[in-house]
């Protein structure tokens, strides 16, 4: 009997590689069930109080490449933007705002923070991701303050699933290795591997592997800069997962990463005898190493009591520079250093329609940094410690309502005393018909210079309001960011032709009590402010109200289709210093387009064929313009669609795909100013006064590299 | 945009075939466990003109809407048949029936009790 009963253990798993996850993280968070459908590669959780979407690795798949920031081509409601023309760096955007303002969390834990939140994102490649978990509008209260526009958890691969797609009946003992590998025609390569085993019937331990690099640049636009910078990245991961008795389970993970990259102009487009030394470069390396250890309890008596505890200690640094020594007064560098940790305890215990989760979490970060630009160079370091204590109520009397509310108070070294008050209904009226509501408040304290260090690839004089260098680097002379979101939404699942589809509508407006705002409408500089002073009105220096459209369908077995529309208006308040008293004015943000539609189409053909194609449509977006008499100083750039499509081959053993990104072959025409002399179109040198006056590569909008082809295979052993 | 656009009807217009007549049916069909389900409700979705299929665990049930312009109902039969489960009107083949997975042999009692049991 305890023969064949092992043998149903086997039988039973129809997804043991989709499978719910066991990890007791998840099942602490708010959403009570969470329904992962196989066929599907985007499932919105419908019980879930919370605006939950599911991106499977089987989504992923469809994205181009590789990391975590090129994830979201096929999702509706993330953009991917750029922050400037020579670091690379892409930044996913909410409802128009910058992803720091998500609240973005691997496996519960930070990664994309401090030193890492301009490029974290990059630190997580795609083939070790399991799942991504994305929260539109306000997040639950037990991860922490800082989430303002929606939060995005990421689930890496963890041993078991590897061991048990390995271990299941009709895998054939594949699948406990899986390789990844990765060339595109922008001269990118990048290696994956992830490979897991069991120890013994309580023991399974994992490594994900990865490197990546570009060693060969192009410069397509014949500007003189790097379209891409070159450089590498390494980054592991080693794993061991425990599954005790008595409801006992762990995992503990060592991550490790180093990252480097180098941008500017190219030797080769100037005139022979020009050293590099007299070149426009920049450089960024990043490093990391981090433990992670988490520790669950479930009691198996009672198993809607449970205990959770995850301890986090990490080390991040940065050490990057920009420009040319030639012209000092726009040359910049700086090193950071972040040691710093976190501690988290959470109780769930529920009783029939009630059921509530509390938590105590502790984060440490010691900051450490060295600033030099002429004028503004400063060295300083401070220590930021945060003991927030959390409790979340869930009252779900029926299948068709659920109630959470939530508080959280903070005491923070820098902020004091916060509290954030959350809440969240649901309600399905009509089966399939459900409605949504979200509010809530969410704080952080921002690195200005570290979040916007690609935007010091320009020559606009950088000044800070109130001008005291301190408040660009962060820490106690900053205030913190603080903002309040209120989500609205409904849903409808409905089958239509035997087949399943759904529409979304949804409603979400994110006010800022307090931001640091960065100015550019005042061509030649860039003005950071980080307070606003007023005699009557409270100001709300930012928000941002966005709606949306949603529609899925299933046309019919192996055709899959997505369409969507989100009208967004980030206005900010700036102020006009042109005048005899400086006045403050509400403009929109720039380098957020007001219309944004996407439509995509995925269909399988016999043989396990698979084809999807994406179409992403950015509408106009206001950038700062050149007119030096003008305030503000506004162009509008063009309108303008991106094309991603993907054809792929699958076996048992894994599969080859080959795509297109960029299809249509948009570029920005002159992403960079001052690069390049109008009249002969020869590229020019930092020592040139018109590169000095004139170069700025942060108003950038569109695509810099064309059409781009590139080609992968997974091989599953 | 244009380019884009055509290029995405053109994947998804084979697909509107609303008007295209549609048959229900269910019949019975033998076996225990998900690895079951996963293989029948394969079987018929690999049929050209059939629409949807789904096997339930508990009832044994298997439900098919197809057209029946591109298949035969008893084709729906011959093809679970052919991976080794049977169904009122075909019983699956000895040498069929011994591909399917240790767990899954239904036939014998030790494994549908272990399933019912567990």
């Amino acid at each position: 009997m305890r023969r064949t009963n092992a043998f149903w253990g086997l039988c039973l798993p129809l997804s043991l590689f989709g499978q719910v996850d066991t990890s007791l993280y998840n099942s602490l968070q708010i959403d009570e069930v969470v329904v992962r459908e196989e066929a599907s590669g985007l499932s919105l959780d419908s019980k879930s109080a919370t605006l939950d979407l599911t991106i499977s690795r089987t989504e992923l798949k469809k994205a181009a490449c590789c990391n975590l920031s090129e994830s979201f081509e096929t999702n509706p409601s993330i953009d991917v933007s750029f922050t400037d023309a020579v670091t690379g760096t892409k930044q996913i955007q909410l409802f128009g705002l910058a992803g720091k303002y998500a609240q973005i969390q691997v496996e519960m834990t930070p990664l994309v923070r401090g030193l890492l939140a301009n490029s974290g994102l990059s630190f997580i490649p795609g083939t070790w991701v399991q799942s991504i978990q994305l929260t539109k509008g306000i997040g639950a209260v037990n991860n922490g303050p800082e989430s303002m526009t929606g939060q995005i958890n990421v689930e890496l691969l963890k041993p078991e699933d590897l061991v048990d797609a390995a271990e299941s009946p009709d895998s054939e003992g594949r699948g406990d290795v899986i390789l990844n590998g990765y060339v595109n025609q922008g001269g990118r390569y990048e290696f994956n591997e992830a490979y897991g085993v069991r120890i013994n019937d309580k023991w399974m331990v994992a490594s994900l592997g990865h490197i990546s690099g570009r060693q060969q640049g192009t410069d397509i636009n014949g500007d003189g800069f790097l379209d891409n910078p070159l450089g590498y990245q390494v980054n592991g991961m080693l794993r061991a997962r425990y599954f005790g008795q008595n409801g006992w389970e762990g995992i503990y993970t060592f991550h490790a990463l180093e990252d480097v990259k180098k941008g500017g102009q190219i030797l080769s487009a100037f005139a022979p005898g020009t050293s590099v030394d007299d070149l426009w470069s920049s450089s960024m390396k990043q490093g990391r190493v981090a433990f992670t250890a988490k520790t669950g309890w479930v009691n198996p008596d009672l198993p809607d009591q449970s205990i959770g505890t995850i301890l986090q200690l990490y080390s991040n640094e940065m050490d990057g520079s920009m420009g040319n020594a030639i012209d000092p007064l726009h040359a910049s560098s700086l090193y950071g250093i972040q040691n710093g940790g976190m501690g988290q305890f959470l109780f769930r215990h529920g009783w029939g329609t009630w059921s509530q989760t509390s938590g105590v979490l502790l984060t440490a970060d010691r900051y450490d940094f060295d600033f030099v630009q002429t004028d503004l160079g400063t060295t300083m370091g401070w220590t930021e410690v945060d003991l927030g204590l959390s409790t979340e109520w869930t009252y779900a009397p029926s299948d068709r309502f659920t109630a959470v509310l939530g508080a959280r108070y903070d005491w923070n070294s820098i902020v004091s005393h916060q509290v954030s008050p959350r809440i969240h209904l649901r309600w399905e009226p009509v089966e399939k018909h459900t409605l949504r509501l979200a509010a809530g408040r969410g704080f952080r304290n921002a690195l200005p210079l570290v979040e916007e260090w690609g935007r010091l690839a320009t020559n606009r004089t950088l000044r800070s309001q109130p001008s005291r260098v301190a408040h660009i680097m962060g820490g106690h002379s900053l205030n913190m960011e603080e903002a309040y979101n209120t989500g609205l939404s409904y849903a409808w699942n409905f089958v239509m032709n035997y087949m399943p589809g759904s529409l979304q509508l949804d409603a979400h407006s994110t006010v800022f009590g307090q931001t640091v705002v960065q100015d550019y409408w005042t061509p030649g500089q860039r003005y950071l402010y980080t307070q606003f002073t007023s005699s009557g009105e409270p100001i709300r220096p930012m928000t941002s109200q966005t709606a949306g459209a949603s529609f899925t369908y299933q046309l019919n077995k192996r055709t899959e289709m997505r369409l969507a529309y989100r009208y967004q208006d980030l206005r900010v308040v700036y102020r006009d210093e042109t005048g005899i008293v400086s006045q403050n004015v509400s403009l929109p943000a720039p380098f957020v387009p007001k219309h944004r539609l996407m439509a995509h189409v995925s269909r399988e053909f016999q043989g396990d064929w698979t084809v999807d194609v994406t179409l992403q449509r950015y509408g106009e977006q206001p950038i700062p313009g050149t007119d030096p008499s003008a305030y503000p100083s506004v162009e509008t750039a063009p309108a303008f669609n991106l094309l991603y499509g993907q054809i792929r081959k699958a076996w048992a053993g894994g599969d080859v795909y080959l795509g297109i990104e960029n299809g249509l072959n948009v570029m920005q025409a002159n992403p960079i100013d001052g690069a390049v002399n109008s009249q002969t179109g020869e590229a020019l040198l930092p020592s040139s006064a018109h590169f000095q006056t004139y170069f700025d590569a942060t108003r950038i909008w569109g695509p810099i590299f064309g059409r781009m082809v590139y080609l992968g295979t997974n091989i599953v052993l | 945009m244009k380019k884009g656009l055509l290029l995405l009807a053109f994947m998804a217009l084979p697909a509107l075939a609303f008007a295209q007549k549609k048959i229900e049916v269910t019949f019975q069909t033998d076996g225990v466990c998900g690895m079951c389900e996963k293989r029948i409700e394969t079987a018929l979705l690999n049929i050209d003109g059939v629409w949807t299929a789904d096997w339930d665990r508990e009832s044994h049930a298997t439900y098919v809407v197809y057209n029946p312009k591109k298949v035969s109902e008893i084709a729906l039969h011959e093809a679970v048949a052919a991976v080794g489960h049977d169904t009122p009107k075909v019983k699956a083949k000895d040498e069929d029936y011994a591909k399917v997975h240790a767990c899954c042999k239904y036939r014998e009692d030790e494994v549908q009790n272990a399933h019912h049991g567990g």
